[in-house]
């Protein structure tokens, strides 16, 4: 006969050996090995202040004639904390996901029950297979205006505990970050490096829900960041590089009006272009090559707003508060 | 030269607003170039929302100036126009439907909102929706410039909340008339939410427009 027990860190346990007398003789055992008769209190065992170390196998024998009576598995646990829950949309319009941990291990088997509560609606999150503790919700409908309200239930057989999330729409909304960055020098050119990258595959309709950029670099010497934001398009030309200097960039996207950025993506590294160094000869020809190629480290001009296209002359144009935002645009389509 | 076409863009812009003085100007705008000037609209009164739902929630008082505050949806709350739809429907709309269901939301949003001007008691709160309703009625403007734009017919709007006299339904107490102002300002933020979406997909079909270049002595 044999079965699990299940106690608490620092709890005191007492062992019967099955149907058997208090007084009978008998002898326990733990994972195998013999336990002192001190332990033991007529036939039954005693174990005050139990720590994770004496989980394991208990068994007890009949005095005379070693037979088994008695078995059990004592695991040594404790009951759960409040568990940790995250949500979040990185599939926009599909749906969300949440994921759960808990703070500190049990050592015995948990068992989590999500409920999702959308108004009125129980929806069911379906459990993903990988990875474990989390699960994923569909849309059924977008732009609501009424909250999601999310539990998460963990009980073991020593208590149990939950927490429980509200959230708007919009507010879980969080890209994954780009991917496939890349950075390349470019050719004749030692201040300026390409990026690239593409939008996270796990983004459902970048047609619809088009993202924006945020792009950071830096030379690895410094410590300072520059940023740019990108409200379009999916690669960016730095052209403001210290020549011969290894850069680290990384890009982060967010959806054009809702939700939060994404977690930088993977750093990619970058030198700009230098020039290949010539061939040292003589002192003459060493003083012509340089004076040749000073023309090509010149830092090229970073793209200017043509002022000619800007130029709004009339008091009543610059009241206009959407003149900034055009004219930006337009007076490069006009240079 | 070239660098004049900018001229055009800007005076149309500036028509579109009626806040600010009239312009004589006569060219031609693209559809492309109103949606963007509509999706920016829709971005700035969002902010600006932000700003007044803050204060006025805060003028309500308790619990609706909680952040997690999260009441039940009442019956009374659905005569205003909800931007919660199905996800294949909203994808499978055709241009003209999503365009009128913006116009017509934000028109009796707007009425909505007049009412709620004229029963605020402190002078901020007027100021602030006043201002707010005027730039509310510059979106409208827009999107109704988007259409005519196209080519479709504005829907016919309500001059009121449909139905009745403003205050013909009013709420039986207080705590009931909140719950409607506490409601009426979530659909407008998801309403503006969904705006910036509806007018992301706009601008992708809507091939960008070509703007008449009409040189005409401005003085400028």
């Amino acid at each position: 006969d044999s079965h699990i027990q299940y106690e608490r860190v620092g709890a005191d346990v007492t062992m019967k050996c099955g149907s058997m007398d208090w007084d009978a003789a008998v002898t326990w055992t733990a994972n195998g090995t013999d336990i002192d008769e001190s332990h033991l209190n007529g036939s039954y065992l005693i174990l005050k202040n139990v720590d994770l170390s004496q989980s394991g196998q208990y068994s007890c024998y009949e005095g005379s004639s070693w037979h088994l009576k008695y078995q059990t598995q004592l695991r040594v646990g404790t009951p759960p904390k409040e568990p940790v829950l995250m949500c979040r949309s990185n599939n926009y319009p599909k749906g969300f996901y949440c994921s759960w941990h808990l703070p500190t291990p049990t050592y015995i088997p948990n068992y989590f029950n999500i409920s999702v509560i959308h108004g009125t609606k129980d929806m069911v999150c379906e459990k993903d297979a990988v990875p474990k503790n989390r699960c994923h919700i569909r849309y059924l409908q977008l732009f609501s205006t009424v909250k999601y309200k999310v539990t998460l239930t963990v009980t073991n057989a020593l208590g149990k505990n939950f927490t429980t999330l509200t959230f708007d729409e919009f507010a879980i909304v969080k890209p994954d970050p780009p991917e496939s960055v890349v950075a390349k020098p470019v050719p004749n050119n030692p201040r300026r490096l390409e990026v690239s990258w593409q939008n996270p595959s796990s983004w459902p309709d970048p047609e619809s829900f088009p993202l924006k950029f945020f792009l950071r670099y830096r030379p690895l010497i410094l410590d300072q960041w520059q940023h740019v934001e990108l409200s379009d398009g999916t690669s960016h030309t730095i052209t403001d590089a210290y020549a011969g200097k290894e850069y680290i960039i990384q890009v982060a996207a967010k959806d054009n009006d809702i939700g939060t950025w994404s977690d930088w993506s993977v750093a990619v590294h970058a030198t700009p272009w230098t020039e290949e160094p010539k061939h040292l000869t003589t002192e003459a020809q060493i003083t012509e090559t340089t004076s040749a190629s000073t023309s090509s480290f010149m830092a090229p001009p970073t793209t200017k707003i043509c002022d000619k296209g800007a130029v709004v002359g009339s008091g009543a144009m610059a009241v206009c508060w959407t003149a900034g935002l055009v004219v930006a645009a337009y007076s490069i389509l006009f240079i | 030269g070239d660098s004049w076409g900018i001229f055009p863009f800007l005076c149309a812009a500036l028509c579109n607003l009626p806040a600010l003085p009239a312009l004589n100007c006569s060219e031609e705008l693209g559809a492309g170039q109103s949606i963007q000037q509509t999706y920016d609209l829709t971005r700035y009164l969002e902010h600006q929302l932000r700003t007044l739902a803050g204060t006025y929630l805060n003028y309500l008082g308790p619990p609706f100036n909680e952040p997690d505050f999260n009441p039940p949806r009442l019956a009374r709350a659905e005569r205003v126009p909800s931007a919660t739809v199905d996800l294949d429907l909203w994808r499978g709309l055709t241009d003209n439907a999503r365009l009128a269901a913006n116009y017509r939301a934000y028109s009796r949003l707007l009425c909505y909102l007049r009412v709620l001007d004229g029963q605020v008691g402190t002078a901020e709160l007027r100021h602030r929706l006043a201002h707010f309703c005027a730039s509310l009625q510059g979106l409208v403007l827009s999107i109704g410039g988007v259409m005519s734009s196209l080519g479709y017919p504005l829907p016919a709007g309500p001059a009121g909340p449909p139905g009745a006299p403003p205050g013909a339904h009013a709420a039986p107490n207080d705590f009931l008339k909140k719950m409607d102002d506490f409601w009426l300002l979530k659909e407008l933020q998801t309403w503006l939410w969904r705006s910036a979406k509806d007018f992301n997909r706009l601008k992708k079909k809507v091939p960008p427009a070509v703007v008449t270049l009409r040189l005409e002595a401005r003085g400028f």
